[in-house]
């Protein structure tokens, strides 16, 4: 009876990890496709997921669209921050060094962040869960419909990057940015434009994440930094540039905090995340499944 | 549509190069209608840089680069390849970790832009015609190609660009003395079915043989041109670039 229950626990961290996970591999993934065009690491991604929410609460909420609708409508907001990040923070910049960047990236996000206290407080939100609070029973399993959302959100964006990236032509120019940045432009591919594709696309992501992740764990204006981390750690320990790494990074993570906070210490959560960080920076800075030989062929 | 004709490509004193460094002084250089002509020179003579300049590569430039009547000089490169001006860069740069079909594909990256399939279809046909070892690899990431594949592989993407101006660098760089001459008969062929070629080369031989005319390029400056027949019998050239005489 006892190890009946104790397997059951087990089980229940699991179906929590593998849904935070989802949403760190998800963060992750927009880190991955801006990094592969321009090798900058963009910190404003956890403000896309914050944003994801905050709009989405206004949107379903405030104004009472449809699911649905709010759903769309709130992807194509973030995703206009995405593109005017780009715009406004990344483009100006004069010495366009990675340094800079990044930099300019942190200075985004704090502006982002900043506007978004202005315009919602301090309180968290809540954001009904798509298909009710009801939990499912699944053989003793209890189970949160909107986990299942999430994780189910994180295979439809990852099957939707596969093709677009091995089947469009758009996909394939953003590809060969990362691959070879001279050449690229030599077959005609604008790279600014592939650059704003990128911060589009992962914002867009991002969105996704803030909004699916929202019914379960609230969101308000100061979560973005804490996800980019999250998100980040899981892109390093997939390796950096590597999709299939960014999600099997994300689950890795969740998993471990999910375990950790059941079984070892719940009040330092947020810090196994930055274990595993240095852990990988310091064993295998090229992550699991980051080879140095992709490291090599980038140039840009 | 050229008053001039025949010339394709006319440079007119151009200087390029990398801040302080000044690699290209003051060149002048036309390249005519349907020709080949050859560029050649030592080790750090600004070849490269004055094709990177002519394609856009290379931004730090002033002069003039009129191709086809227009001037190019401050075109970026993503817009000079849509003019019908394709770049083989120096060392091949192709995506090295891409397939060999999607590098081909890319090579009509214009052409897809623009939904032009029946283009790319025949381009795909000529290509693999040509290099009926890349149709075989079609599928085989591109940096596990042989130096003489690869070679191939980046002319070939540049062709799907459909280009009136071939620009060439150092096509022959580190390949086996046969590959070398598959490479230059390619080029012959490419020349005569309409392509104008601009071959940069180190094997000065072999670049004056398929040539129709040449400039020699020293430290930045053109120090010699004339029909590629005549500098073969240049007792200078044959002593700097030949090693005879
Ligand atoms: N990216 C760069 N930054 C600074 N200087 C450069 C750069 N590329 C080339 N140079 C310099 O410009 C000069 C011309 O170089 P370039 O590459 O055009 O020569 P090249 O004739 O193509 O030589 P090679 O036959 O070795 O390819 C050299 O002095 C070189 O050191
Ligand atoms: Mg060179």
């Amino acid at each position: 009876m006892e190890s009946f229950a104790f397997s059951h626990q087990l089980l229940q961290f699991m179906v929590t990890g593998l849904t935070v996970g989802a949403i760190y591999a998800m963060v992750a993934i927009g880190f991955n496709i801006i990094y592969n065009v321009t090798e900058v690491l963009n910190l404003a991604q956890g403000e896309f997921v914050m944003l994801g929410g905050l709009v989405m609460v206004f949107i379903h909420v405030s104004l009472g669209l449809p699911l649905v609708i709010a759903f769309a409508a709130t992807v194509l907001v973030v995703t206009v921050v995405g593109v005017l990040l780009d715009r406004l923070a990344i483009r100006p910049v004069r010495q366009p060094t990675v340094m800079a960047l990044i930099i300019a990236t942190v200075a985004a996000s704090m502006i982002i962040k900043g506007g978004a206290m202005l315009i919602w407080g301090k309180n968290p939100y809540d954001l009904p869960a798509f298909s009710g609070r009801e939990p499912i029973v699944v053989g003793g399993l209890v189970l949160q419909s909107q986990y299942l959302w999430v994780i189910g959100f994180l295979v439809i964006i990852a099957i939707a990057l596969a093709l677009f990236f091995n089947r469009t032509i758009l996909g394939k120019a953003m590809r060969a940015c990362a691959d070879n940045g001279d050449a690229a432009r030599l077959v005609g591919i604008n790279v600014r434009q592939m650059v704003l594709l990128a911060f589009g696309v992962s914002a867009a992501i991002g969105a996704v994440a803030g909004i699916t992740l929202t019914p379960i764990a609230l969101m308000d204006y100061d979560r973005g930094a804490m996800l980019a981390i999250k998100g980040f750690a899981a892109a390093i320990l997939g390796g950096l540039g590597s999709f299939p790494g960014a999600i099997l990074g994300g689950v890795i993570l969740g998993l471990i905090e999910s375990f950790g906070a059941g079984f070892l210490m719940s009040g330092y959560k947020d810090a196994y995340a930055l274990i595993v960080l240095l852990l990988v920076l310091f064993v295998r800075p090229s992550g699991i499944l980051g080879s140095m030989a992709v490291a090599r062929f980038k140039r840009f | 549509m050229s008053t001039e004709g025949s010339t394709i490509l006319k440079i007119e004193q151009l200087n390029a190069g990398y801040g302080a460094i000044a690699a290209i002084k003051g060149i002048s250089l036309q390249v005519p209608k349907g020709k080949v002509v050859s560029i050649i020179g030592a080790n750090g003579a600004g070849k490269s840089t004055l094709l990177k300049a002519i394609s856009g590569l290379n931004a730090d430039v002033s002069g003039r680069i009129v191709f086809k009547d227009q001037d190019i000089l401050r075109l970026p490169a993503d817009r000079i390849v849509g003019l019908g001006l394709s770049h083989v860069a120096e060392g091949r740069q192709i995506f090295a970790s891409m397939t060999v079909a999607d590098n081909i594909e890319l090579g009509a990256y214009l052409f897809h832009r623009r939904r032009k399939r029946q283009v790319i279809a025949d381009g795909k046909e000529t290509v693999y015609g040509m290099f009926p070892i890349l149709a075989k690899r079609a599928t085989q990431i591109a940096g596990t190609l042989s130096g003489g594949e690869q070679q191939m592989l980046a002319i070939a993407r540049a062709l799907m660009a459909r280009p009136a101006l071939l620009l060439l660098d150092e096509p022959s760089m580190g390949l086996a003395p046969l590959i070398v001459r598959d490479i230059f008969r390619t080029i012959k062929q490419l020349n005569s079915t309409g392509t104008t070629i601009l071959l940069v080369e180190q094997n000065a031989r072999a670049a004056l043989q398929i040539a129709d005319y040449a400039y020699v390029l020293e430290t930045g400056c053109i120090v010699l041109q004339g029909p590629a027949r005549q500098l073969l019998d240049d007792p200078k050239i044959k002593a700097a670039y030949l090693g005879v005489g």
